[in-house]
């Protein structure tokens, strides 16, 4: 088990040129996995907010006749564990706490990436060495290392576990925000900014943010996603989430003990981390597609 | 014309480099040597006087760019002095900085990157006179530059992608001129467009400087570009300005070897029809 | 300096017959139906300015097209139909019948690689000549391309020569083989100006003694007269204008190819003290996704008609060339035509 990252690949390297003065309209509908990522993102969205407000049962409280209920029984569609609890309610339970982990992590390594990654970029050479020199230090420390200890010393839940994502998540981020600054900052329409006396924060808010953007909504979604993976691993290896809070992972660490009694049980939690996951990965890459054309320019 | 440039001449200089040198240090051969220096601009002098087009040319390398952004204002000169109307640009106080900075402005050579791809047109365009903080009616100076330059009103809701590389270099003049420059510094400001729009490019620069008499600053390194857009050209090569002259004077008696190349560089349609171009 | 003699060129076949040459993706035509040809040995200007097309017209000769991007039409070469080729059969002509030089040298070497093994690798890949002896005809095109030191650049890198030095190589490279065609896009274009013109008469030296038939791409008119015997001009992706390099140049009937020899700034069109103004071309180069009806040049052209605006003139047959409706008088039927309003 890995800490999961997106790959570097992800990260835009160089900005691709489009033919010239096409209309960007017409882009949407026929961005498939935009579509697509966009639907069952939404939806997995919807299911943790409806969790709030109804489940089928209660997904903590054992009902011991009821246990290992096969998919398709009234009442319990998708069956229930080996303590009968309901699976649909648990599901809806966890989708709640892979949201939460994953864009709480990704939100926060996005907001200090982007500081440090704008830092970096736009002040001198020792502040950028630091800033570069610090991030490769902390990628250089197995994620799964500083997840265990944060839940030695913490002790294991939610909170924790966003913590050790920000912590993981944030030199990469720091990275790719840099690289996409540093190309922005290249451009002359800076030099001209800074010809009519423009100063180092306004040009990094009012030129350089809007024009990253694109990038970081992209690295965005794909983090939240690294970041639900990341969160079921730690969950199933048991420094995680705990009962009564549930997660996918949890799920599936319970699950994979009643694996010769009921193997469907590891399914449904495992279909829950693929689809939001792959949700999330096509609603990037389809964000890319649309966001990127806006920021090509002709190199000529 | 001539006697033009001649009245000019007696006029002083409106923005001036005396004497400039500007070295880059270098990194270390070895552990404990001297950082070795590049002399990238050798005690150059230049000026440019009140409604005057002066031109620069020279291969790259030669220090036409470390020029140019001494004389913009974006490097100090390591030795050296930038005068504008007189006053050394580096050694005043924020009021005389902040008057160098509004009448002095740049047209650089790629326009597609020197606007911002996410900001209108119309903001682009204020962006000067905000960032310098010039009272006036912003609109109205809006509407009378873009008249200048031949643009319609309907350019200031669009982004920069909607247009083509000729008018973008348009709309890169324009912002130039909102603050109301005296001196326009042009940086290879066609050679990144089409053929066919060049010469667009280059009458448009030739008539503000004559109806707003603007002093023009032509940065380029085809010596017939600029030839045609000024009236005066000086040559660099290595770090040093190595001939001034009017553009028939240097076509037809070069003096430095430098001109000499570049002159002798020169493909024309005639000659290569007769044959003879690349004897 | 001589340009190759036409007789030459006459008593062989065509190297290049293009007929119908559309170049096309999902949304896009850039090229739209051109045909010319090519003489064994000729030479020939193709001009245009960005999105006309030339490029990629050059690119689908050579079977590199960019992903997305695709020929049809018909393209003879060497007894065979390019465009039907596989693209194995067409790696196979690469370096050999034909050959391009692109305008960046530095991205078209590898860098990793010296420079000697790069040229002798294209000699021994298309030859049975050993390594010795690819070595051999290395040097020989060094001293061809009068590259200095010759031994001493077989072992150097593309990073420790000169922008100049790298272009030479780069034709050196593309002539390895005695390619019967080779396709030079902007070779000149990354240089500096005074370099410019010793590797475009060192190209010129070459090409004719290797024999080689030359299609030279630019949007540089007095490269074309100095370098080709005719000239094709491209405009939104058709030929408007073609024929003999001193006549299109001397009495253009095409008003884009007017255009663009008046408003570019040569020493042949602009006055030294300061007086003379060029004359531009209005508006600008349409996009390929909204080219206007009929004529492309309508909205910038002087002399468009109601037909300019609804019928798409094409190329009349002949050694000269125009698709227009209305071309311009050459010199001597214009004073006829004086004559005849006079009186």
């Amino acid at each position: 088990m890995t800490m999961n990252q997106p790959s570097p690949m992800s990260a835009p390297a160089g900005v691709p040129i489009s033919p010239p003065q096409r209309k960007p309209r017409r882009k949407l509908p026929r961005n498939a996995s935009l579509l697509i990522g966009l639907v069952l993102t939404a939806l997995f969205l919807a299911i943790a907010l409806i969790s709030f407000f109804y489940l089928p049962s209660n997904p903590n409280i054992p009902v011991i006749r009821n246990r290992l209920l096969p998919a398709g029984t009234p009442g319990h569609w998708l069956g229930t564990d080996v303590l009968g609890r309901d699976i649909i309610a648990q599901l809806m339970v966890g989708a709640r706490t892979s949201i939460l982990v994953g864009a709480g992590g990704a939100t926060f390594s996005l907001i200090l990436g982007t500081i440090a990654g704008l830092a970096a970029a736009a002040s001198g050479k020792i502040t950028d060495e630091a800033i570069s020199r610090g991030s490769d230090i902390l990628l250089a420390i197995p994620g799964m290392v500083t997840a265990l200890v944060l839940a030695a010393t913490m002790g294991s839940g939610a909170l924790t576990t966003i913590l050790a994502l920000t912590a993981f998540f944030t030199p990469s981020f720091t990275r790719v925000i840099r690289s996409a600054a540093m190309g922005v900052l290249n451009e002359d329409f800076i030099t001209a900014a800074k010809l009519y006396g423009r100063g180092k924060i306004f040009v990094l808010a009012r030129h350089v943010l809007p024009n990253i953007a694109g990038v970081m909504i992209v690295q965005f979604t794909l983090y939240f996603a690294a970041g639900i993976l990341t969160e079921a691993g730690l969950s199933y290896l048991g420094v995680g989430v705990h009962r009564p809070s549930i997660s996918w992972g949890l799920m599936l660490n319970e699950a994979q003990q009643q694996v010769g009694v009921s193997s469907p049980l590891a399914i449904w939690p495992g279909f829950a981390i693929v689809l939001m996951v792959l949700g999330l990965n096509l609603l990037g890459d389809g964000l890319r597609d649309v966001l990127d054309p806006k920021l090509a320019r002709r190199a000529s | 014309m001539n006697r033009r440039v001649d009245e000019v001449h007696l006029t002083p200089p409106l923005l001036e480099m005396r004497q400039v040198t500007q070295t880059y240090s270098l990194s270390r051969k070895s552990l404990l040597g001297a950082r070795p220096t590049l002399t990238v601009l050798d005690k150059v002098s230049f000026d440019v006087r009140p409604g005057e087009a002066v031109g620069l040319v020279g291969e790259s390398g030669s220090g036409k760019t470390t020029l140019t952004r001494i004389l913009t204002g974006m490097e100090k000169p390591r030795q050296g002095h930038v005068f504008y109307n007189g006053a050394d640009i580096w050694a005043g106080d924020g009021e005389r900085w902040r008057n160098f900075r509004r009448s002095v402005q740049v047209v650089m050579q790629n326009p597609r990157s020197s606007l911002d791809p996410r900001m209108r047109i119309g903001l682009s365009l204020l962006e000067p006179l905000r960032s310098l903080k010039i009272e006036g009616d912003h609109a109205a100076r809006v509407h009378e530059v873009l008249d200048q330059v031949g643009l319609s009103r309907q350019a200031l809701e669009r982004y920069p992608h909607e247009f083509s590389g000729g008018q973008l270099q348009r709309i890169a003049i324009a912002r130039a001129l909102m603050p109301a420059p005296k001196v326009l510094i042009a940086d290879e400001p066609v050679s990144a467009l089409d053929v066919s729009i060049q010469a667009q490019v280059l009458n448009l620069l030739k008539d503000l400087v004559n109806e707003l008499g603007l002093s023009l600053v032509f940065i380029a390194h085809d010596l017939s570009v600029v030839a045609y857009t000024t009236s005066r050209v000086s040559v660099m090569s290595a770090g040093r300005i190595v001939e001034v002259g009017k553009p028939l004077d240097l076509f037809t008696r070069p003096q430095a070897e430098a001109t000499r190349n570049l002159v002798g560089a020169i493909l024309t349609v005639e000659a290569g029809l007769a044959g003879n171009a690349l004897a | 300096m001589t340009k190759p003699q036409q007789d030459r060129a006459q008593d062989r076949t065509n190297v290049l017959e293009v007929a119908n040459l559309v170049v096309h993706n999902t949304t896009l035509t850039a090229v739209r139906g051109i045909d010319f040809t090519l003489p064994a040995g000729g030479r020939m200007g193709l001009v245009g300015e960005s999105g006309s097309g030339k490029t990629l017209t050059a690119l689908s000769l050579m079977g590199l097209l960019p992903m997305g991007w695709q020929a049809n039409g018909s393209v003879r070469h060497d007894g065979v139909d390019l465009i039907a080729q596989s693209d194995k059969a067409l790696s196979s002509r690469r370096g050999r019948t034909l050959s391009m030089v692109f305008q960046d040298p530095l991205s078209s070497l590898d860098p990793v690689r010296r420079i000697g093994q790069q040229v002798s690798s294209v000699i021994r890949r298309h030859t049975d000549a050993g390594k010795k002896e690819a070595e051999r005809q290395t040097l020989e095109l060094f001293r061809l391309m009068s590259l200095p030191r010759p031994e001493q650049l077989m072992r150097a890198y593309p990073h420790e020569i000169s922008g100049g030095q790298r272009q030479r190589v780069m034709i050196a490279m593309a002539l390895a083989c005695y390619p019967q065609l080779i396709i030079a896009d902007e070779p000149t274009t990354a240089l500096d100006v005074t370099v410019q013109k010793q590797v475009l008469r060192l190209l010129n030296t070459a090409v004719q003694e290797r024999g080689s038939a030359l299609i030279m791409i630019t949007h540089d008119l007095p490269i074309i007269a100095a370098m080709c015997d005719t000239v094709a001009v491209m405009y939104a992706g058709k030929i408007v204008e073609m024929g003999p390099v001193a006549e299109v140049f001397r009495s253009p009937r095409h008003h884009y190819t007017k255009g663009l020899l008046e408003s570019q700034p040569t020493m042949d069109n602009i006055a030294l003290d300061g007086s003379s103004r060029l004359a531009s071309i209005p508006g600008m180069v349409p996009p390929l996704h909204s080219l206007p009806k009929g004529c492309a040049f309508h909205p910038r052209c002087s002399a468009a008609t109601e037909r300019c605006r609804t019928e798409i003139p094409q190329l009349e047959p002949g050694a000269r060339r125009t698709a227009c409706w209305h071309p311009i008088a050459a010199p001597a039927e214009a004073a006829i035509q004086a004559g005849v309003s006079a009186s």
